[in-house]
């Protein structure tokens, strides 16, 4: 091209081509488009001379300005090109990166340990067609004993440390027996009180026992009541669900075993043992399960006859089986916390680890 | 309850059965057993030793210097040397040695704590080991001398040598074996609170024969008895036996041992025999000094009011009619079913005795004893319902043991009795098809034959009629555990064992479960909360410690409170939760990392009203919250200007967030009008910890029902809980009802169009009274806009000399936006004119920058 240009437009074109050759950014090269397209600019200067020049000049004088403009403007296209080029390539080299230098901190919220491991139940229950319950913490004597089959002098009262309640500021029936409840079994009540069997239930929630504090007794604590009354319930019914349930919670098959346990409100009453989810042997020196290889897990029966017939079953007709999962133990287990105080503390060292 | 085996093994015969194979029998079938110990290892590491020779010490006229040949261990056929203090030793005695690595029982120590013999030299004579004393073994508190063991009864030498335990005849390489069972398991088993239930269990379970015990009195004469006479409904059956000859002394030593392997400490043969037959027939007893009974013999009746009686354990105990006392002459003797009275205790030299075997209403005996704080080993069992035929059998029992202890024993008279007691033997029907569908098995699984069988191994009568069997129950399962034929299942299941009842799969037609709305929000608000808003959920107790209560000024709140509290100053249930989470602030500052050290908790969780009726009145009232707290170290700014950087104003924007979220709001801006934020009301009684002028309630738009409350927390409060000086803190609080939130109509959250249309921004600035609210200003600019601000955003807020007093100046980035056509100057100056209009009506002025 630079052949057909006329020596002075082609002299031009070099000083372009060396200015554009030395130009490190975009803003040169914008600096010298300016220079040649802008109003007053080289190219504007060609084209302006051309009527002083002789006529038959003049064609080819105007041909060659724009041939010039042409050749300036690819050439800063490509230099675009390459200076773009150029800083993807520098930015691909990636230099100084270090792999190993802290991400920046993520801040985030967190849920108690406690509700992540009762959802976790709540949705195998309700999988499972459970409906899930509440029942008050502040209970009456009547849904956590006399209901279930614990009448007022019953020896069975003593395994309950019950913390005993009164009314201060305000008029009530001093007559009521008012209690913390110490169990959830207190909601198998509520339940039969509201729903027609069939039903499934679990009754997850806070329960209280006079206890002294240590790091492995808390007088507030977590259990999660479970109930199933319907036709033709038997105990292995029992067995059977709790199996499947351990399998949901643990992933894999547990082995369980059942022996006799005793519990007003359940006959017959069960302890249920899991095989030690850390262990599984007997002996090997597990502290879960102080090396029996077994853990309690809950508590558990077929519906005592006289507890559904007081809240109005027909024991002939219907049987059902009850069972208490201590959440707390649970979570303590499944996050290896040895010291139980730590789930109602406060402390927010604690809590944002979850 | 602790089991001895070796005494379980006075009962049935335990050959090839280890002490674990019970405790897993036992566990499986029975009750829990809560542990498995050998009892005093000791005697397994101590050796049986013959004294040879003692000879004084030179150098110490109280030690000896023992030769004693210990057989077979003799080092290179030479007899030990062993420097030995004790005054009994002497030549010829089998003595227990503990050679050098041996280990003992620290004195005094922890359970299990032992420590090692090692050779030394006493006043500058060797001594290899040490003779034991009984205390040393962990065998009781003998201590004035050696324990000199029983020769071989062939007088031969065959025992020297050997360990102990095992020349004392061993069971697995131990003298005994404890085994403890968990009382709780035993509640509705008053036959298993001695040892011969307990050995009636594992011959049942085992298939073996319990050895036969004697079942009659010795010969009694025809002397005129104690008089006895019961007046009190509490006491149904109550024996007096008369007992002379008797001569009180150390009770024998294989006595002695198991009241020790079973945690009761020997005392002297009349307490000793006394504690044993309670342990092995599960029937307490008591012994009286004949002597000091009056000439009216026993009465028992009920308490007077008031009355007093001093028991054994030197404690004076004051009576109401509800307990049951045994008299004397018109004194109180004892005090029925718990513990003897001091002043008919046993007197030293006394031969004349009159024992006491009755049966006390489980009732009467629990309350007393629950009053009185008084537990014992006879209350225990009482409260269980003893079987009232038990008294005669433990007398047989227990008159046959003495008699072969102390032969000179008599019985002056017949036993004199009184009481209404009826046999409670029953007759229970149990219909084996209902046992297998209860236990889920199937008659190949447990025919009709096996259910009898296992009965009958229980010693259960039973006898086929049609389609049950009627099946009696005898007197001391009956008392309360059988009586019903679910509790005759039980008895099969178990025999059966509940570990052998196969699995089957839960099929059910079910209605579906239906939605709970409270359960549901709650979840969403945790999930809220803990997620985007970046809070922590604690948990806390529903006990509020007094000193919070009087930092936050609450004292005077009706409450539920706790009678029989864990710790004092912990009676109080919380009415709400935010006050819990105040109880964190203090303590976890300067825990948190990230946001400067700002602490963001919440709790969901019940709080009690009891001046609030409810539904069945019964119940106090029960509050649903999630109660939020914020609180950032440093001083909070007082400048009004400054808001958005305050705790309140950051918690708001999260409370209005999570209604929002939760349905129970309209988003800002999309047309309707959404949440209204004001200053509480009077009638919503403001709690003292609230700031009076920093306080904020938000209703659902259309109604009085305030959802949210947001606080920050009154200055008075942050200094009582010390959140001053260096502990400073910007704190604000939160609370938004659940209850209320389930009853607020749903405010749908509905898609917003995304902008077809480039917006407008323009910034817009008034001058204001102070009084006059945002959100006034807001709802204006809304206005203004008819329907083009797509978005609000309040940028300044100041006050100062450029304004004038009692002024401020409100500036806002507003977007202009249409959903039909690109909006230009002219809708942007139409808008400002608006603005200026509406600015006039609140008082103000539209500033022009």
């Amino acid at each position: 091209m630079e052949s057909t240009l006329s020596p002075e437009l082609a002299e031009h074109l070099t000083s372009a081509k060396a200015r554009i050759e030395v130009a490190t950014s975009l803003d040169d090269l914008r600096a010298i488009e300016r220079d040649f397209t802008d109003k007053g600019g080289v190219i504007a200067g060609l084209l302006a001379a051309i009527p002083t020049l002789p006529p038959a000049e003049r064609r080819d004088a105007g041909q060659g300005a724009n041939k010039l403009k042409g050749a300036v403007l690819e050439l800063l296209e490509a230099a675009r090109g390459g200076l773009a080029q150029a800083g993807i390539d520098a930015a691909r080299e990636g230099r100084g990166f270090d792999p190993t230098l802290p991400g920046t901190e993520a801040p985030r919220g967190s849920l108690h340990p406690v509700t992540l491991v009762t959802r976790e139940l709540e949705d195998i229950f309700s999988s499972m067609g459970y409906q899930i319950l509440d029942g008050p913490e502040v209970e009456l004597d009547t849904y956590n004993f006399e209901r279930l089959n614990i009448p007022a002098d019953h020896p069975a009262r003593d395994m309950h440390d019950t913390f005993w309640c009164e009314v201060s500021g305000a008029e009530r029936d001093s007559d009521v027996g008012i209690l913390l409840r110490t169990h959830t079994s207190c909601v198998q009540v509520r339940a039969m009180e509201k729903l027609q069997p069939p039903f499934r239930v679990v009754a997850p929630g806070r329960v209280f026992r006079q206890e002294t504090l240590d790091a492995s007794h808390e007088h507030t604590f977590h259990q999660m009541e479970g109930l199933v009354v319907g036709e033709g319930l038997t105990v292995g019914h029992l067995i059977g669900t709790m199996k499947t349930f351990l399998r949901e919670v643990f992933r894999r098959e547990i082995e369980v075993r059942l022996r006799p346990g005793y519990f007003p409100f359940v006959e017959p009453g069960f302890e249920l043992d899991a095989r030690c989810p850390f262990c599984e042997t007997e002996g090997a020196g597990c502290s879960v399960c102080k090396q029996s290889g077994w853990v309690e897990l809950c508590p558990c029966g077929m519906v005592h006859p006289r507890v559904l017939t007081l809240s109005g079953i027909d024991p002939e007709k219907y049987t059902g089986f009850a069972f208490g999962l201590g959440l707390s133990r649970l979570v303590m287990l499944r996050y290896q916390i040895d010291d139980i105080r730590h789930l109602m503390g406060g402390d927010a060292r604690f809590l944002s680890q979850f | 309850m602790f089991i001895s085996y070796r005494w379980l093994s006075r009962h049935v015969d335990l050959a090839g059965v280890s002490a674990r194979d019970l405790a897993r029998d036992l566990t499986l079938q029975t009750a829990e057993v809560e542990g498995v110990e050998p009892f005093a290892p000791a005697l397994a590491d101590v050796v049986v030793g013959h004294v040879l020779s003692r000879e004084k010490h030179p150098d110490a006229d109280k030690l000896g210097i023992c030769k004693v040949d210990l057989g077979p261990l003799n080092d290179g056929g030479e007899p030990f040397q062993i420097v030995c203090g004790a005054p009994n030793v002497g030549p010829g005695q089998l003595v227990a040695v503990a050679r050098i690595g041996a280990r003992l029982p620290v004195a005094g120590g922890e359970p299990g704590e032992t420590f090692k013999i090692k050779k030394s030299k006493i006043r500058g004579v060797e001594s290899c080991g040490m003779i034991c004393s009984e205390r040393e073994l962990g065998l009781g508190d003998e201590h004035d001398g050696i324990w000199v063991l029983p020769q071989s009864p062939e007088g031969n030498n065959d025992l020297i040598g050997l360990p102990v335990a095992d020349a004392l005849g061993s069971i697995d390489g131990h003298y005994d074996w404890i085994i403890e069972i968990d009382n709780k398991s035993l509640t509705h088993r008053p036959d298993l609170w001695g040892h011969r239930g307990i050995a009636g269990e594992i011959a049942a379970i085992r298939g073996i024969q319990l050895k036969p015990i004697a079942t009659e009195l010795p010969a009694c004469g025809d002397a005129a008895g104690t008089s006895v006479k019961v007046e009190s409904k509490g006491c149904s059956r109550y024996v007096g036996i008369a007992i002379d000859g008797l001569e009180n002394g150390k009770s024998p030593e294989w006595m002695r041992h198991l009241l020790l392997a079973t945690g009761q400490r020997p005392i002297d043969l009349f307490v000793d025999i006394s504690n044993f037959v309670m342990l092995d027939m599960a029937q307490p007893n008591h012994l009286f000094d004949r002597g000091a009974l009056a000439a009216d013999g026993i009465v028992v009746r009920d308490a007077k009011d008031g009355e007093t009686i001093q028991t054994l354990d030197g404690e004076e105990r004051k009576l109401t009619p509800a307990d049951i006392l045994i008299t004397s002459g018109g004194e109180g003797v004892a005090l029925a079913g718990i513990m003897g009275g001091e002043g008919s205790k046993v007197q030293e030299g006394t031969t004349s005795l009159l024992l006491e075997l009755a049966t006390f209403d489980a009732a009467t005996v629990r309350r007393t004893s629950a009053r009185l704080g008084l537990r014992s080993d006879s209350s225990a069992r009482f409260e269980k319902s003893l079987d009232p035929t038990l008294p005669m059998k433990a007398a047989a029992h227990m008159l046959s043991l003495l008699a072969e202890l102390q032969p000179n024993m008599t019985l002056p008279s017949a036993p004199s009795e009184d009481g209404d007691w009826n046999d409670p033997a029953m007759e229970v029907d149990l219909r084996p098809a209902r046992a297998r569908a209860v236990l889920g098995l199937d008659e190949t699984q447990l025919s009709d034959e096996r259910i009898e069988a296992m009965l009958t191994s229980l010693g259960f009568k039973v006898v086929v009629v049609g389609d049950h069997l009627a099946v009696s129950v005898p007197s001391a399962r009956s008392t309360k555990d059988i009586g019903i034929e679910e509790d005759l299942i039980e008895e099969v299941g178990r025999v059966f064992r509940y570990d052998r009842i196969p699995e089957r799969r839960l099929i059910a037609e079910l209605a579906p479960v239906a939605r709970d709305e409270r359960r549901y929000l709650v979840r969403r608000i945790a999930d809220r909360l803990a997620g985007s808003a970046e809070f922590h959920e604690a948990m806390s107790y529903s006990f509020l410690p007094e000193s919070l209560v009087e930092n936050l000024g609450i004292a005077d709140a009706p409450c539920v409170r706790v009678k029989n509290p864990a710790a004092e100053g912990l009676e109080r249930i919380r009415r709400t939760v935010a006050p819990s989470l105040l109880g964190f602030v203090r303590g976890n500052l300067r825990r948190v990392a990230g946001d400067g050290g700002a602490l963001r908790l919440f709790e969901i969780g019940k709080g009690y009203l009891p001046e609030l009726p409810h539904d069945d009145a019964a119940e106090p009232k029960e509050i649903h919250e999630v109660a939020l707290l914020l609180a950032r170290p440093g001083v909070a700014s007082g400048d009004p200007a400054d808001f958005a950087s305050s705790s309140i104003f950051r918690l708001k924007a999260v409370v209005a967030d999570l209604l929002v979220h939760l349905e129970r709001a309209a988003r800002d801006l999309d047309g309707k009008s959404g949440l209204d934020w004001s200053v509480p009301t009077e009638g919503m009684g403001l709690e003292p910890y609230c700031h009076p002028g920093k306080t904020m309630v938000a209703c659902a738009s259309g109604s009085d029902t305030a959802l949210a409350l947001v606080s920050e927390l009154e200055p008075g409060v942050a200094a009582a809980l010390g959140l001053t000086g260096d502990e400073a803190c910007d704190v604000a609080f939160a609370t938004v009802s659940i209850d209320a939130l389930v009853e607020a109509p749903k405010e749908a959250l509905v898609h917003r169009a995304l902008p077809r249309f480039p917006g407008v921004k323009v910034d817009v600035a008034l001058a204001l009274d102070e009084a006059t609210p945002a959100g006034d200003v807001e709802r204006a600019l809304v206005q203004s806009g008819k329907g083009l601000v797509k978005d609000l955003e309040l940028f300044d807020l100041y006050t100062g000399p450029n304004v004038g007093d009692g002024k401020k100046s409100l500036a806002w980035h507003v977007l202009l936006q249409s959903d039909t056509k690109t909006l230009g100057e002219k809708d942007m100056n139409k808008f400002l004119k608006r603005v200026e209009g509406a600015a006039g009506r609140l008082g103000g002025e539209l500033r022009s920058e």
